[in-house]
């Protein structure tokens, strides 16, 4: 398991808890992240930048602390 | 709002031009609009001053051609020349008592030099013998000429001419002179033009005891000390603020002047002087003139009104129209190309960018389509969204 594809798992349910436009939102992180939230699989390696990243991102557009 | 956007910062240098534009235009407006009160309010004076030179013009003619007349018939000039004062009055009164309807009056007639006094005065004829020395007196006695203008004798301040009288062997015989009483022509003034009017007299032009035999024989009072620098010739409204003034009125300028706009409930006035000179070309006194200029005033205020609105109005109108339109041809397309971008990243790989036309953004548009056309195909080869697909 890796911390990004974790990541990527909470925000897929909070997609999905809150009906929210999934593309949208996952377009959203990608840009800031830098890098397509549907490629983040058990196998991607983490980084400390990207997780800093990600979190950060998903802190300000679905507003949660991960 | 976003400060950093480009959208803001044209709203912002958009509201700073409106501002400015709308100040520009009220400042230019209210600039034009005093120069143009001014200008009305300079063109009432001198309107009067002009109105006041025809007067005394078409009043000189009058005389003129009155003593020309009288001095063609036989039994007058022979009654002058004999010097018969009593006939000369006989044949003289009737047309004096016409002549005097028609505005004159003062008529006299003078002996010659060196003595030169006064032989008849028809507006009043138990006096007589006196010596004028006026300066009008000496001049027709020099040249034996006509002479016209402006002087003060016992009858009042009047508009007069003399013209030399001879016998029928061309012998000078004397002088005959009428007058109009000046304080006469700003009624006539006032019937022509509805303004108020006011003359008045410097006191270093006036002699007291002349001007209170005037008074006298015109049966007014003597109001030589209201004043002290002048006397109040005669005026057509009760209002004293028509010939308010501080100054000597022998230095008033050469060309009328404005001397105040003020307002009188809804109505908006204009009070100007113009000089008054006499025969020997000196300012002796000063005509105020204060002109009703509500009307025009007030159109101007509505038009001045009226343009402010216009432009206020076409300035907002084209900030308006300059906003939709950069939002039309830029900022809505810009959006769409990020909604776009965001939603390919996102794993839509469906949603085209349209190319709207063939200008920059367009350029931009056809430009990301492509580049969005290659990210996909790229992505289609991904094993991961190959099973998504």
């Amino acid at each position: 398991m890796s911390v990004l594809y974790d990541l990527r798992m909470l925000i897929e349910k909070k997609i999905e808890r809150d009906g929210l436009d999934e593309t949208q939102v996952k377009g959203e992180i990608g840009l800031r992240t830098g890098r397509l939230v549907s490629l983040i699989s058990t196998r991607t390696p983490d980084d400390p930048v990207a997780i800093a990243k990600m979190s950060q991102a998903a802190k300000e557009i679905l507003g949660i602390s991960l | 709002m976003k400060w950093n956007s480009i959208r803001t910062k044209v709203l912002v240098v958009l509201a700073v031009c409106l501002a400015v534009g709308v100040g520009g235009t009220l400042t230019l407006l209210q600039y034009s609009f005093a120069k143009n009160s001014q200008a009305l309010a300079v063109e009432a004076v001198n309107s009067a001053e002009r109105l006041f030179k025809i007067l005394e013009d078409r009043e000189i003619s009058k005389m003129d051609a009155v003593s020309e007349t009288l001095l063609m018939n036989p039994d007058v000039r022979d009654a002058f020349a004999a010097k018969d004062r009593a006939l000369l009055l006989e044949l003289t009164s009737p047309l004096y008592s016409k002549l005097k309807v028609k505005g004159i009056t003062n008529w006299m007639f003078h002996s010659p030099e060196p003595d030169m006094v006064v032989f008849l005065r028809l507006h009043n004829p138990p006096q007589f013998g006196d010596r004028l020395n006026r300066f009008m007196d000496n001049e027709v006695a020099r040249t034996h000429a006509v002479v016209a203008g402006n002087e003060l004798a016992k009858a009042g301040f009047a508009l007069r001419i003399i013209r030399p009288c001879y016998d029928a062997n061309q012998k000078l015989t004397g002088y005959v002179e009428f007058g109009e009483e000046i304080g006469g022509f700003i009624h006539e003034m006032k019937k022509q033009t509805g303004d108020e009017y006011g003359l008045l007299l410097s006191k270093k032009y006036v002699n007291q005891k002349f001007w209170s035999d005037s008074s006298a024989i015109l049966k007014r009072r003597d109001n030589w000390g209201d004043h002290p620098g002048f006397v109040v010739a005669d005026k057509t409204s009760t209002n004293e603020n028509v010939i308010a003034f501080q100054g000597d009125l022998a230095s008033v300028a050469g060309e009328g002047k404005v001397l105040e706009r003020f307002n009188d409930g809804k109505s908006v006035f204009v009070r100007g002087i113009f000089p008054i000179r006499d025969a020997s070309n000196h300012t002796v006194g000063a005509m105020f003139v204060v002109r009703d200029i509500s009307s025009v005033y007030v159109g101007m205020r509505n038009t001045q009104n009226l343009l402010i609105l216009l432009s206020v109005a076409g300035l907002v109108i084209g900030a308006v129209v300059m906003l939709t339109l950069l939002n039309r041809l830029i900022f809505r397309r810009l959006e769409h190309i990020i909604v776009v971008a965001t939603r390919v990243v996102g794993g839509d790989f469906h949603t085209e960018i349209k190319v709207g036309s063939r200008d920059e953004i367009g350029r931009f548009e056809q430009l990301f389509e492509q580049f969005r056309c290659v990210f996909v195909d790229l992505l289609s080869n991904v094993p991961e969204f190959q099973e998504k697909e």
